[in-house]
């Protein structure tokens, strides 16, 4: 008989001092940062615990008197349990809600992209409110875009769960794109440069002068007609009786140039990443 | 996607009986809770099958380690798996815990994950959590709080040089999702 109530006893005990009954009274939400009230019955002293999401607090109280929680006790949005003790331990159950939109984290990638290139720019906003909790009520995001030429446009985001998102392409012309994500008073703008493409109608023309040929470019420039940044590299390649040789230039102010010495008839060739441009017969000595 | 689910959920179940068997190697790895990660109606993006099993992974032993901080009161424990505001967070948990002579316990019941959100770039994921947590808090050796019902959580998680960080932890109402 003892052992089977010694259970029985200490099952029952549990369960007294962890009963959730009418001692607590708490609201069933509050907005994250406003102070809580907590109406308590019964008399004496007690325990009184908060236990948040990245706050604990402990403190007397007397029993019967409402318990006031600091706003900054309750900042963070997520589940609480305010538990007292005294004999037993009595608790209840309240969510902390994010409040109001108020700042915002916007990631912009990549930050430099070629131009003309569909959905490469991807954006990406997460809201929070002013103590950094998500919040999780749909809310509208702003995106002030400002194109390198001068336009300016705005699209709207409707956030899920904290979060939009969107992809838009590259502009055919190189220079800064702007976007500014706006909600309440948080403006965060981010900066992407578009620069130019690959090389487009690339074109040289050579100089022969004795056994030497001097090569040149036109102005180098994407299909968009932005010119190519200086130090992009073009490669010349030169065949003839003396075998095959190439030499890598950097652009400089647009255009490329090269020197070959010549050994007989030769076939030059021009190429500038994965663009190839025309291709010249030279005689040698003439 | 669905052979994905499967090869994740049997991937969360090889973490268990992983850690039973090399509870010799990794006394650490024994422990993992289970993880198992639902990502057919994750957007924009897919998701890559060795992310799938990064995340879970990172996930099991980030929990894990959150469990070992809040009932040791060790912040240390933090850095190998959380980063952000998640950290900030539990930093100041234990920092409160330990002014008030307080500890949590965690029963460890398994992790429902859901993907919802996988930026195009590939440098955000949000998650849906719901976990079968025991919670136990105790001030010095008495019981004064526990708990069993299911906990949800939302979650993001950001990559690093070798694994995926939880950056956000946020415990939601469970009509959140």
């Amino acid at each position: 008989m003892h052992r089977i109530l010694t259970p029985c006893i200490v099952l029952a005990v549990g369960l007294l001092a962890f009963a959730q009954d009418d001692v607590l009274h708490a609201p069933k939400t509050v907005t994250a940062g406003n102070s809580v009230s907590i109406s308590t019955s019964g008399q004496g002293s007690a325990t009184f615990y908060l236990l948040g999401p990245s706050r604990v607090a402990k403190r007397s109280v007397q029993l019967g008197q409402d318990i006031t929680i600091a706003a900054n006790d309750v900042a963070s949005s997520g589940i609480y349990q305010a538990i007292a003790c005294s004999s037993s331990c009595s608790s209840t159950v309240f969510q902390v809600l994010p409040a109001a939109p108020a700042r915002l984290s916007f990631l912009l990638h990549p930050s430099r992209v070629p131009v003309s290139n569909g959905n490469a720019i991807n954006a990406t906003a997460f809201v929070f409110d002013r103590y950094r909790n998500t919040v999780l009520s749909s809310a509208k995001v702003d995106f002030h875009i400002t194109l390198p030429d001068g336009p300016t446009m705005t699209r709207a985001g409707q956030t899920s769960r904290g979060i939009t998102w969107f992809e838009m392409g590259s502009t055919p012309k190189q220079g800064r794109l702007q976007i500014v994500a706006s909600i309440a008073d948080a403006n965060e703008p981010r900066v992407i440069q578009q620069v130019a493409s690959d090389a487009c109608h690339l074109h040289m023309t050579a100089s022969p002068s004795g056994r030497t040929v001097k090569l040149e470019t036109d102005p180098i420039r994407d299909c968009a007609g932005n010119p190519l940044p200086d130090g992009t590299i073009v490669s010349f390649t030169k065949i003839d009786n003396a075998g095959r040789s190439t030499v890598d230039t950097p652009i400089k102010k647009d255009k490329a140039s090269a020197q070959f010495q010549l050994s007989g008839n030769a076939r030059i060739s021009v190429a500038c990443g994965v663009a190839l441009g025309n291709e010249l017969s030279v005689g040698g000595g003439q | 996607m669905k052979p994905f689910l499967l090869w994740t959920a049997f991937l969360a179940g090889a973490f268990t009986l992983l850690a039973g068997e090399s509870a010799l190697v990794s006394a650490s790895a024994a422990s993992l809770p289970k993880v198992v990660l639902h990502a057919e109606s994750i957007a924009p993006r897919s998701i890559e099958q060795r992310t799938g099993e990064m995340v879970t992974h990172n996930y099991a032993q980030a929990w894990q380690d959150l469990a070992s901080c809040v009932e040791a009161n060790r912040t240390d424990l933090l850095k190998d798996f959380f980063t952000g505001e998640a950290k900030t967070r539990l930093t100041h948990l234990v920092a409160d815990q330990r002014k008030a002579g307080l500890r949590t316990h965690y029963e460890d019941h398994g992790h429902e994950v859901k993907a919802v959100f996988y930026s195009p770039d590939g440098g955000e994921m949000q998650l849906e959590d719901t976990a079968q947590l025991e919670m136990q808090v105790f001030d010095g050796q008495k019981m004064i709080y526990s708990s069993t019902s299911p906990h949800k959580y939302l979650v993001l998680m950001t990559p690093g040089a070798d694994r995926w960080y939880v950056r956000s932890l946020e415990s939601v109402g469970n009509d959140a999702f």
